[in-house]
Formats: structure tokens, C-alpha cells, sequence
């Protein structure tokens, strides 16, 4: 440790010169970059990368750059607030993006909003993110605002019965399915049945068996791609056809879904904030800059981290100083207009518009807009 | 008091690292205690949630102060630990792990499916009540009981017990009454620690309390050892501090954390504190027979 600090010590005597006028703001990032979910905190991390290309060839505050730190949390809620501790008290960090799960927001927001350093979730969509405190933001819609869009588009096609059907021992699946019932009553639909599993079931016979009985027009899954994949499989072994639409929630929109169920998936609808093939000012440049950068096609994940990157540089620019108390104040009355649609917080820190969701349904093992 | 500003910020830069150290070092005295007499019993997980729930609820639902809540998180654990305690003491070795793993994990689909404890969603915004001195308080005085005890005549029982339960017990020590006893304490030990875990992190959820965290807490009493009761807390530190210590890394990480276990494994077959611990001759002990 020592001799690294010497290091840079060092390094920052021969580089001083350089930077005597160009100083830096100091912006901390916590997403999953080892382990199982590491796919969502490597696309954000991209995303964000990508940004902030863009943003340090004009700079901020008047030709600063902004530095980014971005510390892995390994999806483990323990490491997520050391990260989060390590930003704020050893760099310094005047603002933080992420951390990628809700339980990892639900953990770090109470340290952060306690240091009163603005954080922004970009990928949290669990309800009660924005109450841990007034420091705490997000650029996620939540789900709430996603599925009523999507349950709306399924109403204009007759139906008027649903089955819900969500996975009981994961945050996201539970706080998804809490949505869609909600959603479902509210918009008057009629719910026959509800049925939970487990996210590492892989035989869904007896739900499914008792939801053909049902015969409702549609059927609400809230789980992550893979079980979705399993029950959508399982379900036209057992005859479910074309009459009984599939609606997704967040967990299913994402390609891995047309790779593991194939031509099962097809006519599945999600309701998404962003899609590749989306035409909203700056979205096809963004893609066409991220396929060049990565060689890879960019997900929601990496649009969203992309936008909340520009965001929070405007927010520091319009602040005035690298301050998180006045970076705060102005992030709440950031108004742009990115690769997601037009964005605007509420008062209660949360995104204003859903004008932004486009609902999506699977054809031959891709996604495509629903017209 | 008041301490320079520098100092201040790092004690809050590493302020959760140190309440896991001592955290898991209460776990790991909690593993200690059953496969000090020789049962591997994996219900620690199992006990943390049970007292990290029972803790979390009565200090949001009911207003208790901490010092109260913190002696009632036991009492569920220890409940559970009775419960379980006379059916499953009959199971040795992998029987006795399986069996506990199992009831473990019958827990965690219970916080799954009862709304009252938030489902997958667990439990958020659970004030911090868990203060360093406090942890560290606890952890020391569990240490130093568990070396008195250790080094009185019930150590030299549960060591015999451990190499040979027959002939301990043909020796009229009451292997099932001791047996019993170190399930019990492990309840306390480890409900307290979930009491502390859960005041300290604002958020808990079923997940936490499953398979994967009881096979951690063995790992601390493994790679540790249990000649001692130092050398499982060695064995905790080391594993909670590994990660942080390679964050600089992030690359190598995981498989840096890997390699660096095996190799352990590999070379220190009785753990990073491999020493048995000394005992006062027979003379001084008092009762020993």
C-alpha cells in the first residue's frame, strides 16, 4: 500500500505541471463486476465509459474532467458499502452511479445519503429506492411505471383475464410481481390465480396445468430471463397456443430470452425504457459509437448507465463547483433529452416521464416494437 | 472525545470492514464450538437469520432499545436450537451436516413466503444500532470464555469427545448433554452476531442465511482452525479481509481469492493457528478427573 501511495505521490509531482489548471472531479461508480451477475455491471461500466468520452473532450465546470472510479461490489451487499465507504472517504468522491442491484442500493443508500453524497441508481427499479433519503436518485423507471404501459397495450388487444406467475425467492421477481398485480387491478383486469416458483425451478407442470384450466387471455410472468425461458418452454409443451398472451416483466426483456426458449418465445410482450432499434435523437449514433468502442451491441443496461453519466455531468457543470451539497440541488432539475427519450426527475427524485417505454414483443428469437 | 479528521475519516472509510471482523469473528467462535466437539453442525446460518430477523423486528415493530433486543435475539435461535438439538444429536458427520443444512434452508423458504418478514424483498431501513466497541466487547468476552472453558476440565472433554466419541463416552463423560450445550452456545454466539449484522447494515433478506453463508462460516473455522478458539477468528479475518485487500486488483480478484484459499488449504492441513491449546496441569484445574 505504501509504496503504491509513493507512487502516485510521485506521479502526481511530475504530472502537476501538467494539471495546474486542469484539476479533475472525482465521481465514484459501484457496480457488479466479478461473479454471476457481472454481465449487468461490465454493460453499465461500458456505458458509462462511453459517456464520459464524450463529456471529458469539453469537460465540466469549465474544462475539468471528470475521473471516474468505478469499485466492484461483486453483487454482495457487504463489499457494496465498503466500496461506497472507500469512495467517500478515501476519493473523495463528490457524487456515486449505482450500485447495480436494489439490495445493494437499499445497503449503501442509508452510508451515502448519511455523507449527503447525490447517488444515482441507474439500474435500481424496485419500489421505495428514492424514500432511503434526499440524496438518493435514480434514472431507472421504476417498474410501476413500465407495466401499466405494457398492461394497457395487452387491454387494447381484448384482454380482460390474467394469471400472474412470478418467482417468490428473489428481490427483483417479488418486487415485480407486487407491481404487476397492483397494475392489474387498477386497470381492472381480472386476475384468476397467482402462482409462485422458485427462480432455480425448472418444472413449472402444476402452475401452468392449473393456469390452462383457468383459460385466462393472458398470462404475467415477473422472473429473471432464464426461469421465463423455462415456463414459456414448459408451456407450449402443454398446449398453450396463440390465444393466451405472455406478458414479461423486466426480467424478461433481455436477448438471452429468444437464445434459451427459441421459437417458444414468440409473441411475448415486455414493456422496456429503451431498445436498440429506438430512433430518439442521439440513440443510433450512441449504438453505432458503442459497437465501434466494444464490438458488442449495446443492452438497456449500458443506455441507461450512458445517459445517467450525462446526467450527472450535467448536474455537476450546472452546479457551479465540484460540491455534492449544490451537485445535489442541481441533479433534481436536470432536464435533458438522451438515448432513453426526454428526462426530467419528479420532486421525489424519481424519473417524471414513462413517455420513453416502448412496448416489445418477441418474434423468431428477437425483439422487435410492437406497432 | 474527539479524534483528528484524518483518523475520522478512515475509522468511516473502513467502519463496515471492522464490524464484519468482528462479526464474523463472533461467527466463527459460533462454528468453533460445535466442531470443537466434534459435530459438524452447519446450522450457524440458520441461527444468524433467526436472530437477525427476531433483532430486526423487535427494535422496528416493537421500539425496543438495543440492549434489550440484543439478549432477545438469542432467545429464538436458542429455541430453534432445542427443537432441533434432541433429534438431530442422534446423526454424526455428514448425516448431522446434511441434516442441518436442510433445516436451514426450511428457514429461508419460511422468510420467503411470510409476508409479515418482507418475502425476497427481506427487511430495509433497520436503524444502526450496532456500535465497534460493542461488537468488539462481545467477541472478546466470548473469546475469553470460550479459553477458560477450553482450558478447564469440559475442554478436555469435548477434545476427547472430538477424537473419539465412544471412548469418551465409556470414560462417563455425557456426550449428548455436552453435545447439546456447544449446539446451544453456537445459537447464542451466532444470534447475536445476526443481531449485530442486521443493525449495522440496515437490510437483510432470506439469502443471506442460506447454504452459501453456512459454507462460509465452516470455511472460517477450516481454514482457521480448531486447535484454539484464536484460530478461528484468524481464519474469519483473513477471508473478510482478503477481498478488500485486493480491490486494487479487480481483475484478478476472484480467482486471486481462489488461489490464495487452496494454497492455505494446501500447506497449513491444521489451519493459519494450528497449535492445540495449553492447559493449567491437573493439580490446579480443581475438578478434573
Amino acid at each position: 500500500m505504501k509504496r503504491r501511495h509513493l507512487g502516485l505521490l510521485a506521479a502526481a509531482l511530475i504530472a502537476a505541471p501538467a494539471f495546474a489548471q486542469a484539476q479533475t472531479v472525482p465521481v465514484g461508480a459501484i457496480e457488479i463486476l466479478s461473479g454471476p451477475a457481472a454481465a449487468y455491471g461490465i454493460a453499465i461500466k461500458a456505458g458509462m465509459e462511453l459517456a464520459l468520452d464524450e463529456i471529458n473532450q469539453k469537460g465540466v465546470l469549465g474544462g475539468q474532467k471528470i475521473a471516474l472510479t468505478v469499485e466492484d461490489s461483486a453483487g454482495n451487499k457487504d463489499q457494496a458499502i465498503n466500496a461506497a465507504r472507500k469512495l467517500i472517504g478515501r476519493d473523495k468522491v463528490v457524487a456515486i452511479i449505482g450500485p447495480t442491484l436494489s439490495n445493494e442500493m437499499f445497503a449503501v443508500g442509508p452510508v451515502t445519503n448519511e455523507r449527503k453524497i447525490p447517488t444515482l441508481g441507474t439500474s435500481t427499479t424496485a419500489t421505495g429506492i428514492t424514500d432511503i433519503g434526499p440524496y438518493i436518485f435514480r434514472t431507472s423507471l421504476p417498474e410501476s411505471d413500465v407495466i401499466p404501459v405494457t398492461l394497457a397495450k395487452a387491454m387494447t388487444r381484448g384482454v380482460k383475464t390474467i394469471a400472474l406467475m412470478y418467482a417468490n425467492d428473489d428481490a427483483f421477481s417479488k418486487s415485480g410481481f407486487d407491481v404487476m398485480k397492483a397494475a392489474a387491478e387498477k386497470a381492472g383486469l381480472n386476475i384468476v390465480t397467482i402462482d409462485s416458483f422458485g427462480s432455480k425451478d425448472t418444472d413449472f407442470s402444476a402452475q401452468l396445468t392449473k393456469i390452462k384450466g383457468l383459460k385466462p387471455d393472458a398470462v404475467g410472468i415477473s422472473a429473471l430471463v432464464e426461469p421465463v425461458s423455462g415456463v414459456l418452454l414448459q408451456a407450449r409443451q402443454l398446449g398453450f397456443g396463440k390465444e393466451t398472451l405472455f406478458i414479461g416483466g423486466n426480467g424478461s426483456n433481455s436477448p438471452k430470452l429468444g437464445a434459451i426458449a427459441g421459437a417458444a418465445a414468440d409473441g411475448l410482450i415486455v414493456g422496456s425504457p429503451w431498445f436498440i432499434g429506438k430512433t430518439t435523437d442521439g440513440n443510433p449514433a450512441f449504438v453505432e459509437a458503442f459497437r465501434a468502442k466494444y464490438k458488442v451491441d449495446p443492452d438497456q443496461f449500458a443506455a441507461q448507465a450512458y445517459d445517467a453519466m450525462k446526467i450527472m455531468a450535467i448536474a455537476i457543470d450546472k452546479a457551479g463547483a465540484a460540491d455534492p451539497e449544490k451537485i445535489a440541488t442541481s441533479l433534481g432539475k436536470v432536464q435533458f433529452s438522451g438515448v432513453m427519450g426526454p428526462f426530467a426527475f419528479t420532486d421525489h427524485r424519481d424519473p417524471a416521464t414513462a413517455a420513453g417505454v416502448v412496448v416489445l414483443t418477441m418474434q423468431d428469437g428477437k425483439f422487435t416494437i410492437l406497432q | 472525545m474527539t479524534l483528528p479528521a484524518w483518523l475520522d475519516d478512515l475509522l468511516w472509510t473502513y467502519q463496515t470492514l471492522i464490524h464484519s471482523l468482528g462479526i464474523n469473528g463472533l461467527l466463527a467462535l459460533a462454528m468453533y464450538v460445535v466442531l470443537a466437539c466434534g459435530q459438524l453442525s452447519l446450522g450457524q446460518a440458520a441461527f444468524m437469520g433467526l436472530g437477525a430477523y427476531s433483532g430486526a423486528l423487535l427494535t422496528m415493530k416493537a421500539g425496543l432499545p438495543f440492549y434489550l433486543v440484543l439478549p432477545a435475539s438469542c432467545v429464538a435461535p436458542v429455541a430453534f436450537a432445542l427443537i432441533i438439538g434432541v433429534p438431530t444429536l442422534r446423526l454424526s458427520g455428514v448425516y448431522l451436516a446434511i441434516a442441518t443444512i436442510g433445516l436451514g434452508e426450511v428457514l429461508r423458504s419460511a422468510y420467503l413466503n411470510i409476508d409479515a418478514l418482507g418475502g425476497a424483498l427481506g427487511l430495509n431501513g433497520i436503524p444502526e444500532r450496532a456500535e465497534t466497541w460493542m461488537i468488539f466487547a462481545l467477541l472478546a468476552l466470548s473469546l475469553t470464555a470460550l479459553v477458560l472453558v477450553g482450558r478447564s476440565r469440559f475442554g478436555r472433554a469435548m477434545e476427547a469427545m472430538r477424537e473419539d466419541p465412544t471412548a469418551a463416552a465409556a470414560m462417563g463423560i455425557d456426550v449428548a448433554r455436552y453435545h447439546l450445550a456447544a449446539l446451544v452456545t453456537s445459537a447464542v454466539l451466532a444470534g447475536i452476531a445476526g443481531c449485530l449484522a442486521a443493525h449495522q447494515s440496515s437490510f437483510i433478506g432470506p439469502n443471506e442465511y442460506g447454504f452459501e453463508p453456512a459454507v462460509t462460516i465452516l470455511s472460517f473455522a477450516l481454514l482457521g482452525g480448531i486447535g484454539n478458539p484464536f484460530a478461528p477468528i484468524a481464519g474469519a479475518w483473513f477471508l473478510t479481509l482478503l477481498p478488500e485487500l485486493m480491490r486494487d486488483l479487480p481483475e484478478l480478484r476472484l480467482a486471486l481469492n481462489g488461489i490464495i484459499i487452496v494454497l492455505a488449504v494446501l500447506f497449513l492441513p491444521h489451519g493459519l493457528l494450528g497449535w492445540r491449546m495449553r492447559r493449567t496441569p491437573e493439580k490446579l484445574a480443581g475438578g478434573a478427573r
